[in-house]
C-alpha cells in the first residue's frame, strides 16, 4: 500500500469520524466517532513521519481526553441515548452558513497557492537517529522554561478543574439542611 | 500522484469547519467543546504538515509547537468539563439555550 492509499483511507476515517461526532443524536455514539477521529489523525502524523506525536495523540487525546469525556457525559446527562428533544441550537442554520464561508475563506488561498507549493517535496529525514531522541534535546535546550511555566499551567488546571467540579456541593449541603 | 501539502492543508481546512459546525450549532455543551477539540487537532495536523514540507525539518519546530498544544489543550479539556459539571449542579441542565440568566427579559 503506498503513501497516497494511506492518506486518502485516514482522511476519509478522519473525516467521517468528525462527522458524525459531530452530528449524532446520541452523545455517547459521538465520543466513540470522536476516538476514530482522534486514531485516525494519528495515523495522518504517522504519515507525516512524526511518529512521537502520533504516540501522543492516542495517549492523551484517544486515551485520557475521551474517558474524560465520557465520564462528564454520564455525570451530566443520564445516559439514556437519548439527547435533548432537539439537538440543534436556534441559529444553526446560520451557524452551518458561516462554517461553509469560513472554510470557504481558509480554502481559497490554499487552492490559489497550489502552483507554488505543489513542488515542496519533503525532505529525506535521517533515519540513522531516532527523531525521539532529537526531540527530547531540542525540548530541554530551548524551551525549558517554556516546559516549567507548561507543567504549572497543568498542575493549576487539575486544581482548578477539581475546585470548580466540588464547588456546588458545599452550597447544596447548606441547601438541603435548610 | 504524489502527496503534497495542499492535500494536508485542505485536509486540515474540512475538519477545522466540521468542528466549527458543531461549536456553532450543538445545544450540548459536551458536543460543543469536543467540536473545539476537533479544531484544535486540525490545526496540530496544519503544524506538523509544515514541518514536514518545510525548508528546516530538523529544526522540529513543528512537533514542539504541537506537543505544546496538545498539553494547553489538555489543560482546556479538564478544566472546559469541571466548568460543564459546575453548571448542570447550578442548573440541571447542560443545554446551552437554558443558561439565559444573564440575559434581560
Amino acid at each position: 500500500m503506498n503513501e497516497v492509499t494511506a492518506f486518502w483511507i485516514l482522511a476519509a476515517i478522519s473525516v467521517i469520524g468528525a462527522l458524525v461526532a459531530v452530528r449524532k443524536r446520541n452523545l455517547v455514539h459521538g465520543v466513540f466517532a470522536l476516538l476514530v477521529f482522534f486514531a485516525g489523525l494519528a495515523g495522518l502524523f504517522l504519515l507525516l513521519l512524526a511518529e512521537f506525536i502520533a504516540v501522543v495523540q492516542i495517549l492523551v487525546y484517544a486515551g485520557a481526553v475521551g474517558i474524560l469525556i465520557l465520564f462528564a457525559i454520564m455525570l451530566t446527562d443520564r445516559v439514556t441515548g437519548k439527547d435533548a428533544f432537539r439537538v440543534t441550537s436556534r441559529g444553526s442554520f446560520w451557524g452551518a452558513i458561516i462554517a461553509l464561508a469560513v472554510f470557504l475563506v481558509i480554502l481559497l488561498p490554499t487552492i490559489r497557492e497550489i502552483p507554488l507549493i505543489e513542488n515542496a517535496t519533503p525532505k529525506d529525514m535521517i533515519v540513522e537517529q531516532s527523531s525521539v531522541k532529537e526531540l527530547g534535546t531540542k525540548l530541554i535546550e530551548p524551551y525549558i522554561v517554556t516546559i516549567e511555566v507548561l507543567a504549572l499551567l497543568l498542575t493549576a488546571a487539575l486544581i482548578g478543574a477539581v475546585t470548580a467540579a466540588q464547588g456546588g456541593r458545599a452550597s447544596e449541603k447548606g441547601e438541603n439542611t435548610e | 500522484m504524489t502527496l503534497a501539502l495542499h492535500h494536508y492543508l485542505i485536509l486540515a481546512a474540512v475538519l477545522f469547519c466540521i468542528g466549527l459546525l458543531g461549536a456553532f450549532s450543538r445545544r450540548n455543551a459536551v458536543v460543543v467543546l469536543f467540536s473545539v477539540e476537533i479544531m484544535l487537532n486540525a490545526a496540530n495536523l496544519n503544524f506538523i504538515a509544515f514541518w514536514r514540507f518545510g525548508t528546516n525539518p530538523e529544526l522540529l519546530h513543528g512537533p514542539l509547537f504541537t506537543l505544546f498544544t496538545i498539553a494547553v489543550a489538555a489543560a482546556e479539556v479538564a478544566v472546559g468539563l469541571a466548568l460543564v459539571i459546575a453548571v448542570y449542579r447550578h442548573f440541571r441542565s447542560v443545554d446551552l439555550e437554558s443558561l439565559d440568566t444573564l440575559k434581560e427579559e
